[in-house]
């Protein structure tokens, strides 16, 4: 009878303890659904009004849809988005890759190398760019250290470029710890095993390194588009999106704060969230059809 | 003791989700001061010397009523637009503001988001007596359809200041100051070859800043943004290009007078290239004088208040804008506030004297403060015949699209009818949706 019994006290405790955690996460999940999942109910519920917050919404079907797919501004700043994103995280990317595999191996000022890097990851952006201002001036340090007198902030030609340095210098050093991560976490026997084999360097990296840091390599390449669809801050602070670098988080802003046009500003909300969700999903298939 | 445990884990766990409904309950609906007690909000801008003459008169006014607390909170210049447009929007923003006459007339009143004055509250028997304490024409800055809507805080004219020193420096006659823009230009060079490089610049801070400054240029040459109707851009027009044309001249053009790219864009200190010496002239408000007296008093000696250089000098025409007190829609507290406000309005003269703030009641170029204002012949002649900047819906909108005109003409260097064309697509768009 013992025996019977035991199970039916353990179902019982394991209910209590469920209910109990469950008890515990309301809070958070109350937070949560209030300040991130209603929110964004609201979003694509507004998308499909004319709304003014002072005035009641208006419902205008897909209409603010259909004017965003005429409007150029809207198309500038969709294609800014896009070669900012890959002008700073493609290459912030790949230099984090090659500067982890430097930093790898230890040595006694590795501990202080990698906090400078990830210096600039903890600072805020907006200060980021305000340092940034007077680097990119025109009698700034990096006119004075490249021999240039190029208006890095005040011209459609390098405006862009400008904030896209800054991006690179910012972002670099969070993949780089990301990717470091992953790298000291491949097994030392499979190098062992691979210089046994005869493997050089570059075979070292190409079928023990990168095969083992994809998993890595997968989260870094969605946080990377994920990060570089979401920029806002610099091109508010440092060019108010002049010069061709009005990014579609900014456009957002203006038409929402700046224009009061709440319902359009939520249809471009909800097609750059459909954009993510999409781009994310094919990362993500991309990275797993190659671990087949 | 593990029956225990759990029993106070989950009665913790039950507090504490009460706890936060209660607390998001209690956020939904926060009440305000009673017993007679009232609280008022009032939110400016950050310009210093205004800043510290409201908190004095709010001390003094506290005292004075001790049953009114306000509750005084500047937003820095570039972003009290989008900050109050927004609070006011959606019924959370102050009790007082203050407001510029352009943003008023371009968002606040077509959205309904202000109070009419309140004659009783300002000790008038009806709006046209409040109306008679100005001089002519000042409070339709804040007028919609023959209402008034605010009492003017400061309500400049426009002047140009040159600094002495460089013009002797460039062997110029600082009592010859340039009457056209084609004087500035030719004494610009002679400046620059003294090596005052930065001679005359406009400044390129925020949108509101290049629509202002755009308009200047606009009421000289007798162009507009728009039809009167609002229904389509007329930026394109000849008389606007030529204001436009203008602009890039002497920014970037055939009368090149500084290096844009190197003009100060620090909207919290607009002046401060000629507050610092760099500049040699500028387009000047009498703010701004008092300002640069108060930081910069050295240079501030070096600099002379001329009118402003015109196309035709024989029919100059003066660019008017103001501040406005003005009372939210949705205060709970009007008549308050509208007293509160007629507190900080009766205190011209100190307004005058402590921050060079005209308040244009009926004499005001007569009172003791005035007497000691700097170059005050410019400043009254200036007073006398002006315009308010036109407005149009979406308002904000259409100085972005200006915005990136001047920036495309001037720094892109884009053919001036082109970046007009690109522009008056722009708002045209923006008033058709």
């Amino acid at each position: 009878m013992a025996v019977l019994a035991l199970p039916r006290r353990r179902d019982s405790a394991d209910r209590r303890r469920h209910t109990t955690g469950m008890l515990l996460a309301i809070p958070a999940l109350a937070l949560f659904a209030v300040f991130a999942i209603y929110p964004m109910l609201r979003v694509f519920y507004l998308s499909v009004f004319d709304y003014s917050l002072t005035t009641p919404p208006k419902f205008v079907g897909m209409d603010n849809f259909a004017h965003l797919a005429t409007d150029p501004q809207f198309g500038e700043a969709v294609l800014q988005t896009v070669v900012y994103a890959a002008g700073t995280y493609v290459p912030a990317l790949a230099l984090a890759l090659v500067l982890a595999h430097a930093l790898n191996n230890r040595t006694r000022a590795g501990g202080l190398i990698r906090l400078l890097y990830f210096l600039p990851v903890a600072a805020s952006w907006v200060a980021v760019s305000v340092i940034w201002r007077v680097v990119l001036n025109p009698d700034g340090l990096l006119n004075q250290a490249l021999g240039l007198h190029l208006n890095w902030l005040t011209s459609s030609d390098t405006a862009m470029w400008g904030l896209v340095l800054m991006g690179v210098w910012k972002e670099t050093g969070f993949f780089l710890i990301l990717f470091l991560a992953g790298l000291q976490a491949i097994p030392g026997e499979l190098y062992e095993a691979s210089e046994l084999d005869g493997a050089g360097r570059w075979s070292r990296f190409r079928y023990v390194t990168w095969p083992m840091l994809r998993p890595v390599t997968a989260v870094c390449s969605v946080m990377a588009v994920i990060r570089g669809f979401q920029a806002f801050s610099p091109q508010l602070v440092l060019t108010n999106g002049g010069f061709g670098t009005e990014v579609v988080n900014l456009f957002v802003y203006k038409t929402a704060f700046e224009n009061a046009r709440m319902g359009r500003a939520s249809a471009v909300a909800v097609l750059m969230f459909l954009l993510l969700f999409v781009l994310t999903l094919v990362q993500l298939r991309v990275f797993a059809r190659r671990d087949r | 003791m593990r029956v225990r445990r759990t029993r106070t884990i989950r009665t913790a766990a039950a507090v504490g989700t009460a706890l936060v409904l209660a607390s998001a309950l209690a956020a939904c609906g926060s009440g305000s001061g009673d017993g007679g007690a009232v609280t008022l909000t009032f939110w400016t801008h950050t310009h210093p010397p205004m800043v510290k003459l409201n908190e004095a008169l709010i001390a003094e006014y506290q005292q004075q009523h001790p049953n009114v607390k306000i509750k005084y909170q500047t937003i820095p210049n570039d972003e009290f637009n989008t900050k109050t447009l927004t609070a006011m929007s959606n019924g959370t923003g102050p009790d007082v503001l203050n407001m510029d006459d352009s943003a008023l007339r371009g968002e606040y009143l077509p959205k309904e988001l202000v109070a009419p004055i309140d004659a009783g509250a300002l000790g008038a028997a009806s709006a046209d007596e409040v109306k008679a304490r100005y001089n002519a024409g000042v409070l339709d800055g804040a007028a919609k359809d023959g209402q008034y809507y605010g009492l003017p805080s400061e309500f400049n004219a426009t002047a140009f200041a040159i600094n002495t020193k460089h013009f002797t420096d460039a062997g110029l006659d600082p009592n010859a100051a340039p009457k056209t823009w084609d004087e500035v230009a030719a004494d610009a060079k002679k400046l620059v070859a003294a090596q005052h490089t930065q001679a005359f610049s406009f400044l390129y801070l925020h949108s509101g800043w290049y629509s202002q400054q755009l308009q200047t240029l606009l009421n000289q040459t007798g162009g507009t943004l728009t039809d009167p109707g609002h229904e389509h851009a007329t930026v394109t027009s000849p008389q606007s290009v030529a204001a436009l044309q203008l602009w890039v001249d002497l920014a970037a053009g055939k009368d090149k007078s500084a290096d844009p790219n190197k003009t100060s864009r620090e909207a919290t200190s607009p002046f401060s290239d000629l507050a610092t010496g760099r500049q040699s002239m500028a387009i000047v408000y009498p703010w701004a004088m008092e300002q640069i007296r108060q930081s910069n008093p050295d240079v501030y000696k070096q600099l002379k208040v001329v009118p402003l250089p015109q196309l035709n000098p024989a029919q100059p025409v003066n660019r008017w804008y103001g501040y406005y007190w003005a009372v939210g829609k949705a205060s709970k507290h009007q008549a308050e506030a509208w007293k509160f406000i007629s507190y900080l309005a009766s205190k011209h003269e100190r307004w005058l004297s402590d921050v060079d703030f005209i308040q244009p009641v009926s004499g005001w170029d007569t009172g003791q403060a005035a007497k000691k204002v700097d170059a005050l012949p410019v400043w009254s002649s200036a007073y006398q015949k002006g315009k308010f900047d036109q407005v149009a819906p979406h308002y904000s909108e259409v100085q972005d699209a200006l915005t990136d005109m001047v920036n495309d003409a001037v720094f892109d260097h884009v053919a001036v009818p082109d970046a007009a064309k690109k522009a008056s697509d722009r708002i045209d768009r923006s008033l058709g949706s």
